[in-house]
């Protein structure tokens, strides 16, 4: 049975009604526009709403256990006092040549070739972290502990993501569970999805709209118009893990949609 | 299970059930595989249809519409309304924590009684109980009767407090926190009046801006609507054409909003109206920009000398004269004034020398240049500072029986030399409508829990407004979690025992108020035939707006003087040789946020600690006291003393120390009782010159050791921070 009449026998569909097409590929891309980055966090309270990511005790930040899919990192330029700080949310890159793949021993970092996503499986994750160790973006998150939600605050959580449980390595999916949601409709209604249409959690609370999302394999998508300009980079370019995050470095714009 | 498997088994299985998956798995460095339904997680799957319903969110006074998405009836994320002409479709941190205020497991379930003030030993008591109380001491107490309410309390709410007030003579409600004395609320309203002729929140539009100068107005931080700010700044950003605005700076600290900025300019502390003055002597004496300007800002600019002026501000004249003429350039120039300046000595005055500028580049605030259309709908009017003490003044004398409290924290949030504690102690009945036992409800007798916002029904017009008016809608979108009653349906049901309140409260609960004031309203946005249709809409798009926008006329600025002066500090130099920079927390506001896991949790951006609260100081001030990140510091004040952990940070002046609002709770729940301390208790309780508010932003410190030490709980590197103290 393929993927599809699975997912549509999930949604309780018959199976015949699948089209006879194969699930399409992406290259699920984000750009994110330094310039108009403002560091105010908004997007890093969704992703841990979003995504069921526990937030750690005060002890447990001291020990460097803080978890966040995807965190401001505030660095400072200049020398004495014409220092500057300026602001970098950091999140997976989703690595189309991952460092955390080759290494895991149970293949819980796998890669998805077709969504071109960099995947956690929870439930083979035996907490060895030498993907962790391995990921020079520090963006993969280990649960010390399982995670604590008191009271009614487990009301909560996203029944479409799963909690993860201690000792399980953990990070940002680009909000997979969403992209299955607008692929199953876009599938049902039986039309290609819409640039646009797939937003993760960061980038549709982003006042700023500093993040933009999109499948760089559509030439007409939001992000693959603005990728190649003179203020995109990657960070740690040159140790080749070929990210699909992409910045674009503050100070200029590329003009607006008029 | 009858035969063993090791997991290498399991995996080998695992490889052959997954066989056409399996691209190359065996041969390749990089594994590409596609999952299989045997380890699909639940992000793979689609479990379910979520329902979405349309409120307002209620974490700060703005009223950003927001969605919220259901699943199997609990509320699991909230988002923009991307039809809200506020937010349009954003939000930010606070407002994403927001379901953390509704799921609290600190939350009261029912309303309790305090027999000894400050015991915090509480007994249940049912809800007819509890609102048999109010309704006695209310016919009791009669026109003694007082309310202090917050900003965040719902405009219905207020109406109805304020109709029940009316109805036993007694005075309307004072409206006061501190997060909108933070923001300059009041002032800048003020402020607007006197230049506008219309006293309203200023709201300024920066999408086509060319320049904008902002003069301490944390608006991409806390100040009156940072999503919208948000908004408006990334279109700024990225005009058609390639045109991108240049934002300019003017704090004494590198708050979120400077390190984004073009420019930034470290003033000296309550320099803000002299910068603004200076610029605009500049300006006309140079004969500087676009036509007509020099002759505008000739009429304004105050008599100052402008070198003096530049050295007081600790602006090199060359500069301030490169930024007068950039201002004076740009076509479309804004000038924004901040909350810290408002809360300084001479607030009102600063403000208008900073309104003068857009007097001078002709570009007034939207929302204070328009006259609104008449509602139909109560709205509520933030009171001074001064009014609250007059109100301290009346329950010290006894003239106060029962004072009620919705949405503000005054035992948290005023300063001690305000003697809110002292003057509670006269008032023989305090009731508290607090969802969670705060620091008030603990000085209080009676507490009957209102619901969160995402359980009940209201109605909140928009403000700051930006150019058209807004009426947002509050709806429950969950069964209430916990026994919690609507403070609005407490009070129709008080009402119906008094004649006059009856009277003037006919309706039978707060839906059949609501609905009514919705009947009212003016054709909207979208199409709705019924009165029927038109609730319902009300509540499905969240609430009302006209389309296309309102063109009211626009009003012409009055004539208006502008002084520039620096404002004046309390302590002297040699004693408190430091300025305290008080500023509102980008996550834990002024304090009502660190209830919130969330909130406490995620890192401040700037110092990236979480959990805690801090002193920022310069690296020379550190170096001199021999100060290392994670000390604690007795920070004291002529008006009183803390002790906070030192936070080492260039961005920040050498005369300067910077201490964030919003720590130092004892109560409001186990995650916000017990972390560092509350800068408020350096505060004094003094006016400013003009106006009424409280000159928050006035404050000398002196900074001492106290040889104890704290690890830090920041994101960045700890590398000599941690050191010693058993963290490793």
């Amino acid at each position: 049975m393929s993927e599809l009449e699975t997912r549509l026998l999930d949604r309780g569909q018959s199976a015949a009604a699948a089209p006879k097409t194969e699930l399409p590929s992406h290259k699920w891309t984000m750009l994110i526009d330094l310039d108009k980055c403002t560091g105010c966090n908004a997007c890093v309270v969704a992703c841990h709403v979003e995504n069921n990511v526990p937030i750690r005790s005060e002890r447990e930040v001291i020990r460097g256990h803080g978890q966040h899919w995807i965190r401001i990192e505030r660095y400072w330029e200049g020398e004495g006092d014409a220092q500057r700080a300026t602001f970098l949310p950091m999140l997976c890159q989703q690595c189309s040549n991952a460092p955390c793949e080759p290494v895991c021993p149970v293949y819980a970092s796998v890669h998805s070739e077709r969504e071109n996503l960099n995947l956690q499986v929870y439930n083979r994750c035996v907490g060895t972290r030498f993907c962790g160790n391995n990921c020079p973006y520090r963006a993969r998150q280990f649960n010390w502990f399982a995670p604590q939600f008191e009271g009614p605050i487990t009301e909560m959580l996203n029944p479409d993501v799963t909690v993860r449980s201690g000792g399980v390595m953990e990070k940002c999916t680009f909000c997979v569970q969403r992209i299955r949601r607008v692929e199953e409709d876009a599938l049902v209604e039986g039309r290609p999805l819409r640039d646009g249409e797939m937003v993760p959690a960061c980038a549709q609370t982003c006042p700023t709209s500093a993040i933009v999302f999109g499948d760089r394999s559509d030439p007409q998508s939001q992000v693959a118009q603005r990728l190649g300009g003179q203020r995109e980079f990657q960070v740690l370019e040159h140790l080749g893990t070929a990210p699909n995050v992409y910045y674009l470095k503050a100070g200029g714009s590329d003009g607006g949609a008029g | 299970m009858t035969e063993k498997i090791s997991r290498r088994d399991f995996l080998r299985l695992g490889a052959a059930g997954a066989a056409t998956g399996v691209l190359a798995g065996c041969t390749s460095p990089r594994r590409w595989v596609v999952l299989e339904p045997f380890v699909r997680p639940p992000e793979q799957q689609v479990s379910g249809v979520a329902t979405w319903f349309a409120t307002t969110c209620r974490q700060c006074p703005a009223g950003c519409g927001v969605i919220v998405r259901l699943m199997n009836g609990r509320a699991v994320k909230l988002e923009g309304n991307p039809e809200h002409p506020l937010n349009r479709g954003k939000l930010c941190a606070r407002g994403q924590a927001g379901l953390q205020m509704l799921y609290h497991p600190d939350r009261l379930s029912g309303p309790l009684l305090q027999s000894t003030r400050g015991s915090r030993e509480f007994s249940a008591i049912d809800w007819n109980e509890g609102i048999n109380r109010l309704f006695q001491a209310l016919a009791k107490a009669g026109p003694a009767v007082a309310m202090l309410g917050g900003a965040t309390m719902s405009d219905h709410l207020f109406d109805l407090f304020s109709k029940l007030l009316a109805a036993v003579d007694a005075p309307p409600p004072v409206i006061y926190d501190l997060y909108t004395e933070l923001g300059g609320y009041r002032t800048l309203a003020q402020a607007m009046g006197q230049v506008y002729g219309r006293a309203a929140l200023p709201a300024y539009r920066l999408a086509e801006a060319d320049v904008v100068f902002s003069f301490g107005a944390e608006f991409l931080g806390t100040w009156t609507s940072a999503v919208r700010y948000g908004v408006e700044y990334g279109a700024f950003r990225s005009q058609p054409y390639g045109k991108r605005g240049l934002l300019v700076h003017f704090e004494p600290r590198q708050s979120s909003t400077a390190v984004t900025a073009d420019d930034y300019v470290a003033i000296a502390p309550g320099s803000e109206g002299l910068v603004a003055g200076a610029l605009l002597r500049l300006i006309a004496d140079g004969n500087l920009g676009l036509a007509g300007r020099a002759e505008s800002a000739r009429g304004l600019a105050p008599s100052l000398d402008v070198e003096q002026a530049a050295r007081e501000c600790g602006i090199p004249l060359e500069a301030l004269q490169r930024l007068a003429r950039r201002f004076a350039d740009a076509e479309h120039a804004v000038a924004i004034p901040g909350g810290a300046l408002a809360g300084s000595s001479n607030g009102m005055h600063a403000a208008r020398a900073i309104e003068a500028l857009n007097v001078v580049s002709g570009n007034a605030p939207a929302g204070v240049n328009t006259t609104p259309p008449d509602l139909g709908l109560a709205r509520k009017s933030l009171n001074t500072f001064a009014d609250v003490q007059s109100l301290i003044a009346r329950m010290r004398a006894g003239e106060v029986q029962m004072l009620l409290i919705h949405s503000t924290n005054p035992a948290y949030e005023l300063p001690e030399a305000a003697g809110f504690l002292e003057a509670l102690a006269q008032v023989p009945l305090v009731v508290s409508f607090g969802a969670m036992v705060d620091e008030t409800a603990v000085w209080s007798d009676l507490i009957l829990p209102d619901r969160s916002y995402l359980e009940s029904f209201g109605y909140e017009v928009v403000s700051p407004d930006f150019g058209s008016p807004v009426v947002s809608s509050q709806q429950p979108v969950v069964t209430p979690v916990f026994d919690a009653r609507t403070t609005g349906d407490v009070l129709l049901t008080v009402a119906r025992g008094i004649p006059a309140a009856a009277a003037a409260m006919p309706w039978d609960d707060e839906v059949d108020y609501l609905n009514q004031m919705v009947a009212g309203l003016p054709e909207a946005a979208y199409p709705a035939s019924t009165a029927e249709e038109k609730r319902a809409r009300f509540q499905q798009h969240g609430g009302w707006w006209p389309a296309p926008a309102v063109a009211a006329p626009t009003l012409r600025p009055q004539p208006f003087t502008v002084t520039a002066e620096r404002a004046t500090f309390d302590g002297n130099e040699t004693d408190y040789p430091y300025f305290l920079h008080v500023y509102p927390s980008v996550l834990l506001s002024d304090g009502r946020g660190a209830s919130l896991p969330l909130l406490q949790g995620v890192p401040d951006p700037m110092t990236t600690i979480a959990w805690q609260s801090w002193v920022e100081l310069h690296p020379a001030t550190a170096e001199r006291l021999e100060i290392r990140d994670g000390d604690l510091l007795r920070v004291t004040s002529p008006h009183g003393e803390i002790v906070a952990a030192a936070y080492v940070t260039p961005g920040i002046r050498p005369d300067t120390v910077a201490i964030p609002a919003g720590q130092g709770h004892q109560d409001l729940g186990r995650f916000a009782r017990d972390r560092g301390s509350n800068v408020v208790q350096l505060l004094g309780a003094a006016l400013t010159d003009e106006g009424g508010g409280l000159r928050w932003n006035g404050v000398r410190v002196a900074l001492a050791r106290t040889g104890k030490r704290i690890a830090t709980a920041s994101l960045e590197s700890k590398v000599g921070v941690t050191e010693g103290l058993g963290y490793e």
